[in-house]
């Protein structure tokens, strides 16, 4: 867990390297994968493709299997990485929790201006289902790839079905994978959740955004650290507040954006008193990074 | 004890995962790519006997096979829907008596090899057809899985799934699926814009293989030029022969190994010499290597990529126990 509040800098690390590497891992080695299993379809020629400068080799088929099995190295280990790493040790945040589903809808919703967002913990509940569904779907990918390559390698006349099977769920799979990738860029696009781009590159998100977005996780960091180092707490137990150093100034939208309902702003002030105080401005979204 | 539930590692649990990490490291994969080909059958064809049949209009072999692959492709749609970008269209069926070369509805035919071997001429006749490859690429990377090596091995393509897009074709060293356009299953989807047809080549003559019958080619071929059978004993009698003749033998090593062993008295570089590389009309190239042979090393690395990503979290979690007890230990000795 390298979960931490700068609170100095206005920060807050959300992702520690070893996250940042394997979301990167996965991310552009996928794309590789994408693109030459795309390649693995007879089209590079008829659609001129191969006529791109520096994509001649996308219509030999030997070429591009062997780009898709090195990127599936790099994939498949960092899934299995992924899995153990954190499975082992009882990481649950992005783990679906009761209610994920209703909440998500409320949530979709609100994307649209219609109601408001609850207050959230680290990860959104809609995120949570589509990093179970991606998952599962990559899961799905690597079971029925791993079957082709050994087929490939080992066992040219393996059973058919077998092979059709696997073949059936690697290509539609390769379907709901570029699904998967336009949704996930959709998702970062959308205004309220842009704060969070940087977080995927940095590791950091602004503080009065997480405070705002994520005060539940933020009382789940300061308990923590209460607990961890008793000592260091007592020397910073003032309340993490954003009076200080807001990294730009507001947008007339930014309160609506940031979308902490009065309910929800009274639960945080019931649960989370003696953590979170609200600022006194409203807070810039993610146009403060932008401008 | 805290501390140890925050990490959620147990020291059961590390201990566990450092005695497996040998146990692991020790997993390997097979260093030779090959299939259990016990089951396979293959085909000898002598060339010592063939004769091309220059007593009939049409080889019995070529014959044979167009008798009983007459009614296979359906009547190709009219017009042809019009592939875009390129326009290319395949129509052999205003062809179907073509018996010169390989084309979706001539799946075998005989090349003529008229050969001087020091000073000596000599002609030779050779059956050309799919040799049934051991790992064919066209099989193993038909991106529907159309095309496929069976247990009896033969390779067959399915002409219900098959969408034409001539990957077979391309991976193969000798270019013999053929395409149809204006048949298959690609006309009821996007016919302008993928898939443009059906490939058509050898099947083995898949179901008379089933009903435990020979392939049509051998067994009507007067000369007895043709042998099939399971493939330890074809592979026995090609050797056989090859060294009664003090001959060779086409098919062992071409392409990594193939389910047709051509034998003959004259070396196969002097008839592959006289082979002019042609559509429907391949040459004999020695030692054809088997393209896909070089990907096999990072298929197994694919392979043994899941033990690669365990084992890295099984030393990520190792560091992490390690530094989380040291700093255990300090705090406890500052705390003394």
């Amino acid at each position: 867990m390298s979960e931490k509040i700068l609170k100095e800098k206005g920060l807050v690390v959300r992702h520690g390297a070893l996250e940042l590497m394997e979301h990167w891992f996965i991310a552009l080695s996928g794309l590789v994968l994408l693109l030459t299993g795309m390649f693995q379809m007879p089209m590079a020629g008829r659609y001129y493709i191969t006529s791109v400068p520096g994509l001649t080799w996308s219509g030999d088929y030997i070429v591009s299997l062997y780009v898709h099995y090195a990127a599936s190295v790099i994939f498949i280990a960092a899934f299995f990485f992924h899995l153990f790493f954190h499975g082992l040790q009882n990481e649950k945040a992005l783990i679906p929790q009761r209610g994920d589903i209703k909440a998500s809808v409320i949530v979709v919703k609100s994307f649209f201006g219609i109601g408001e967002e609850p207050p959230f913990h680290k990860y959104l509940p809609e995120q949570r289902l589509a990093y179970t569904g991606m998952a599962l779907l990559i899961a799905l990918l690597i079971i029925s790839g791993l079957i082709k390559v050994y087929k490939n390698v080992y066992a040219p006349d393996m059973n058919y079905t077998v092979v059709l099977w696997a073949t059936w769920v690697h290509n539609i799979g390769f379907i709901l994978f570029i699904l998967a990738f336009l949704g996930h860029m959709g998702a970062i696009l959308l205004k309220p959740n842009r704060p969070m781009i940087r977080g995927i590159f940095t590791g950091r998100v602004r503080l009065d955004y997480a405070i705002h977005r994520h005060p539940l996780w933020i009382e789940d960091m300061e308990k923590m650290q209460k607990k961890e180092t008793p000592e260091l707490t007592e020397k910073t137990e003032q309340p993490v507040s954003v009076d200080a150093p807001l990294e730009e100034a507001v947008d007339e939208s930014g309160a609506a954006v940031c979308g902490v309902s009065e309910a929800a702003e009274s639960k945080v002030e019931s649960e989370a008193a003696p953590v979170v105080e609200e600022p006194d401005t409203p807070v810039s979204d993610d146009n403060a990074e932008n401008k | 004890m805290e501390k140890q539930k925050t990490f959620g590692i147990s020291r059961r649990l590390f201990l566990k995962i450092s005695a497996g990490l040998p146990a692991v490291a020790g997993f390997s994969l097979p260093k030779f790519a090959h299939a259990d080909n016990s089951h396979w059958q293959a085909t000898l064809i002598d060339l010592t006997l063939c004769n091309g049949c220059m007593d009939r209009e049409i080889p019995a072999c070529v014959s044979a096979c167009k008798n009983i692959n007459k009614e296979k492709i359906p009547p190709p749609v009219s017009p042809i829907p019009e592939p875009w970008p390129r326009k290319i269209i395949e129509d052999w069926s205003t062809r179907q008596d073509v018996v010169d070369r390989l084309t979706p509805y001539n799946f075998i035919y005989v090349q003529k090899a008229d050969i001087e071997n020091g000073g000596n001429k000599k002609t030779v006749f050779v059956p050309r057809r799919c040799m049934h490859c051991d790992n064919p690429a066209c099989a193993t990377i038909c991106p529907f899985s159309a095309n496929h090596k069976h247990k009896n091995g033969a390779v067959v393509i399915d002409q219900e799934t098959c969408f034409g897009g001539v990957k077979c074709k391309a991976v193969c060293p000798w270019q013999i699926p053929q395409r149809q356009s204006g048949v298959g299953i690609y006309l009821h989807i996007l016919p302008n814009f993928m898939g443009n047809g059906v490939m058509y080549k050898c099947d083995l003559c898949v179901e008379r293989l089933s009903a435990l019958q020979k392939p049509a080619c051998v067994d009507a071929c007067p000369q007895k030029a043709m042998i099939h059978g399971a493939r330890r004993d074809i592979y026995a009698l090609a050797e056989e022969r090859a060294s009664k003749i003090n001959g060779f033998i086409y098919g062992k090593k071409e392409n990594g190994g193939t389910a047709t062993l051509y034998v003959s008295d004259v070396p196969f570089e002097l008839i592959n010499k006289t082979m002019k590389k042609k559509p429907g009309r391949p040459d004999m190239p020695v030692d054809v290597k088997r393209r896909m042979a070089e990907t096999d090393g990072l298929g197994k690395a694919t392979l043994a990529a899941p033990v690669l990503g365990v084992m890295a979290a099984g030393v990520g979690l190792s560091f992490k126990w390690f530094y989380r007890r040291k700093d255990q230990i300090k705090g406890e000795g500052e705390n003394e």
